[in-house]
């Protein structure tokens, strides 16, 4: 689905990160992928997004938070996955928490939300 | 603080001097069918927060893995909160399937026999046919319900040994009026790990291992200079509960870009609004029962209710973490974070989900320790484990547990 959906004006550049992070809806489901990556590419990913994130949002901020366009959407999915990389870049040095079992899979839920 | 070494509780000062605890009550199937009866039967047990029904006809389902127990907690017409088994009279059929909702009646998709929302049965289909069956005592089996600051409790007996009250044994006292309900907003994070649930209790119970297993996630924001061990300071206890008060290191002042940026949006749970503080509206830091000895660099007040229960409360919402037994060797850990409100924009979205992950892999820190542990305990080569003076709380809760298995605990000599 995603692929029929480019991002907004001034991240196309994103694109080969959207590839990966932009298709995941959960935070299960970024925590497998941090796991499943390596650094260079969580590094790769890191460099290109966080010192953007204030221009992300400046830019979504411009939308409803639920009714993003399937433009901004994907953006914002693709900069959710920094929540996690940030993790592995920023804590870790690694992108498994040490001595965790893997794949480690934990069920997250929101309550009553969204 | 004139000398914190005078406030680092040692279990000498606590009259503990079980310093070996067998491993075997970590790893026999015999010790966790005594758990189940002992304990899990006959103390109460936290399962909730009463503002997850506040309306009538709010109703609930939850699953008690160590008692596999299905319990369905309905608030009333007249307001009342109740629990029961979610198993129809007829024959059995967990009725409530969904986990949460509002109804007036529940139904039993097997053969349609209807509850009240307060348990009663109210329709038997062709019921000429069960003559037998009294309807007015053919309700729903309740379990036995009270509350406490917003969270609700059961307790499984049939005749509970004490009241809630006298089960939470004055910690209840030292926390009334403690403003959990300020922070109604959970996210809530689970998993089943293969340990003894008992591991997971003991690494709450003692900040001896922040430093070292917790070295790059807790340890810059919470060891401070003054206390490396991180001690626990001012321990008190309350029949088999406690509480004990843990700093943090106001000195932390992270440079990594995306955190910073995450803290620039809003506050982590975990951070302390120094803002708030100063203005003399700071939630539970405010609260006389926590931090009685007001150490300025105040970090959180851990408490633990027995048996598997450790409340974490911060200046911007609390932690609640809960640890079922399922079997000697595998557990569930839950995790619930609580703030003061669902994320309102994007950004305060984004920072929650960082916040989330950051927490959550400091507990799987803590998880993964208690998985190895497990493996060594099961390895065989040793049949104690050691629990030094800094980990008093460990000492009084292996005292405890071995009194609620004798069938005392509950307030008899």
């Amino acid at each position: 689905m995603t692929e029929s959906v480019n991002l907004p004006a001034g991240f196309e550049d994103l694109a080969p990160y959207a590839a990966v992070w932009g298709s995941l809806e959960t935070q299960e489901e970024r925590y497998l992928q941090r796991q499943h990556s390596t650094m260079k590419d969580l590094k790769a990913y890191y460099d290109a997004t966080a010192p953007r994130l204030n221009a992300i949002f400046d830019h979504l901020d411009q939308f409803p938070m639920d009714a993003l366009p399937d433009s901004e959407a994907l953006l914002y999915r693709t900069a959710l996955g920094l929540t996690e990389t940030a993790m592995a870049i920023e804590v870790f040095n690694q992108p498994r928490v040490p001595y965790a079992p893997f794949p480690h899979k934990m069920a997250i839920e929101w309550n009553e939300y969204r | 603080m004139a000398n914190l070494s005078e406030h680092m509780t040692k279990a000498r000062d606590m009259g503990l001097d079980n310093g070996r605890v067998p491993v075997e009550y970590y790893t026999s199937a015999d010790y966790f069918r005594r758990e189940q009866d002992m304990i899990f039967r006959r103390a109460w047990l936290m399962v909730g927060r009463v503002d997850e029904v506040p309306e009538p006809g709010d109703y609930i389902v939850r699953d008690l893995p160590t008692l596999k127990a299905s319990v369905v907690i309905a608030r009333g017409k007249d307001g009342k909160v109740r629990a029961f088994h979610n198993a129809c009279s007829h024959r059995g059929v967990a009725l409530v399937c969904q986990e949460r909702g509002n109804a007036m009646t529940f139904r039993c998709p097997y053969h349609a026999w209807v509850y009240r929302i307060d348990g009663s049965l109210s329709a038997i289909p062709a019921e000429q046919d069960f003559p037998h069956v009294d309807k007015a005592t053919s309700g729903l089996a309740p379990i036995h319900l009270d509350s406490w600051a917003g969270f609700i409790f059961l307790n499984f007996a049939q005749e509970p040994e004490a009241t809630l009250p006298q089960f939470l044994a004055g910690l209840d006292q030292m926390l009334e009026g403690a403003p959990f309900e300020q922070f109604p907003f959970c996210i809530r994070v689970t998993d089943e790990i293969d340990c003894n649930w008992k591991n997971l209790v003991n690494a709450f119970n003692e900040g001896y291992h922040v430093a070292i297993l917790h070295s790059k996630t807790l340890r810059p924001a919470v060891v401070p200079k003054e206390n490396p061990h991180l001690h626990y300071l001012d321990v008190k206890h309350f029949g088999p509960h406690s509480a004990g008060t843990v700093q943090r290191n106001f000195d932390y002042n992270p440079q990594a870009p995306a955190l910073t940026w995450v803290y620039a949006q809003m506050l982590p749970t975990s951070a302390p609004d120094i803002a708030a503080i100063e203005e003399g509206r700071a939630g539970f830091y405010e609260h006389p029962g926590i931090n009685r000895l007001k150490i300025p660099n105040f970090g959180t007040e851990t408490i633990t209710i027995f048996p598997n229960i450790s409340i974490q409360p911060l200046a911007n919402g609390y932690l609640f973490y809960q640890f079922w037994p399922i079997n000697e060797g595998r557990m569930r850990t839950e995790v619930r974070i609580y703030s003061r409100h669902a994320p309102r924009t994007l950004r305060e979205e984004y920072a929650m989900a960082s916040t989330l992950a950051a927490t959550r892999d400091v507990v799987v820190e803590d998880m993964a320790m208690s998985r190895l542990q497990q493996i060594g305990f099961e390895s065989g080569g040793k049949t104690h484990q050691q629990f030094g003076q800094n980990e008093p709380l460990l000492r009084m809760f292996t005292r405890d547990y071995e009194a609620y298995l004798q069938g005392k605990g509950m307030g008899q000599p």
